[in-house]
């Protein structure tokens, strides 16, 4: 393999990886593309939700509400808590999990071609024996006024009532810097009977000197039989 | 095997290591100095921000999609660029009204 990659080849080995990567992945595959960075001494307060529909081969919740509060440690590092809670077809809404995070920023923002991140979590069900542990890498990478994010997951689950399972994840983020408020991105997602692509919006907003509410909507569609028609995300982060 | 190993390729088809020019930025008295910072297009470059204040200070530019905190009486690099030919503003987030600059690149 010649170093570096032409631009046109290193294009063609992302659809290879994506078209590869149908996997066996349990629990929400649609949720949020992270950037590689930490913003120091930052709080933050977030709640985010998905709303899907129904799945053909797969029991998925019909809403999945994350509510966190995370601050940074040190210039590299992130710690969030988050509360999940899920809304099934058949019952109501009901706290489902809680979750540690820990997001570390591997290299400085374009210091090199891409910016580089790692993700830490484990979550741990409140109703059952069910434990995960993901370990993520981010990256980033600037074109002009766009930036590309991708994510790669990789997942282990076991518990008594869960089948122990390695798995996988992708997400990818091509976002148009137009202005701080207002930015239109385009996402795509894969994981277990789960591929899925479709629009965000997003954007931040000035509320004072270090006090910005970030927000995030969009709307992915399913891209084959198995992944839910219709996946809406809806996040509000408020960082101080 | 799955090819994820393929999947960081394209974030690494540029020369990772090229020469960056360098700019020395100081904060003193939550102001820039200098306010106007001329670099040249076309080319990464690295800030050098030495933050001569007791408390902390954030460099902050949409234009340049940087944000960067600089602990006081601390030194950190930020990179920007390539830019295009044109003015790029940045301010101190602690400090708004006084910490004010622009990039501007010929």
């Amino acid at each position: 393999m010649r170093w570096p990659l032409p631009l046109s080849r290193s294009v063609a080995a992302v659809l290879v990886t994506l078209v590869s990567l149908h996997s066996h992945a349990d629990g929400l595959v649609v949720d949020k593309v992270y950037h590689p960075y930490v913003d120091a001494l930052e709080t933050e307060i977030e709640w985010r939700s998905v709303f899907q529909d129904e799945q053909r081969n797969f029991v998925n919740p019909a809403q999945v509400h994350k509510f966190s509060v995370g601050h940074s440690v040190g210039e590299r590092n992130f710690v969030e808590l988050y509360l999940t809670g899920e809304k099934n077809r058949a019952s109501g809404f009901r706290t489902q999990a809680w979750e540690i995070e820990i997001k570390h920023q591997l290299t400085e923002q374009g210091e090199y071609a891409a910016d580089w991140g790692l993700l830490v979590e484990y979550e741990n069900a409140l109703h059952s024996d069910m434990r995960e542990f993901k370990l993520g890498l981010l990256t980033e990478r600037e074109f002009g006024a766009w930036s590309g994010a991708a994510n790669l997951f990789l997942i282990n689950e076991w518990g008594e009532d869960i089948d122990a399972e390695i798995e996988t994840a992708l997400s990818l983020q091509a976002r148009y810097r137009y202005r701080r408020e207002f930015e239109p991105a385009l996402e795509f997602y894969a994981g277990q009977e789960t591929l899925a692509l479709g629009p965000v919006l997003q954007g931040d907003l000035s509320l004072g000197p270090r006090k910005t509410l970030h927000w995030e909507s969009g709307v992915v569609f399913g891209l084959d039989n198995d992944s839910a028609g219709t996946t809406w995300r809806l996040l509000f982060e408020y960082e101080f | 095997m799955r090819k994820f190993y393929l999947l960081p390729c394209w974030l690494l088809s540029a020369p990772l290591w090229a020469a960056t020019p360098e700019f020395e930025l100081v904060i003193r008295d939550h102001l820039f100095f200098p306010s106007t910072l001329e670099v040249p297009a076309g080319v990464k470059v690295r800030l050098m921000v030495d933050n001569q204040d007791e408390t902390p200070e954030e460099f902050e530019s949409y234009e340049l999609n940087r944000e960067k905190v600089i602990p006081g009486n601390s030194r950190t690099a930020i990179f920007i660029g390539p830019l295009k030919p044109g003015e790029y503003p940045f301010f101190g987030e602690f400090y708004p009204k006084t910490a004010q600059g622009r990039v501007i690149a010929k």
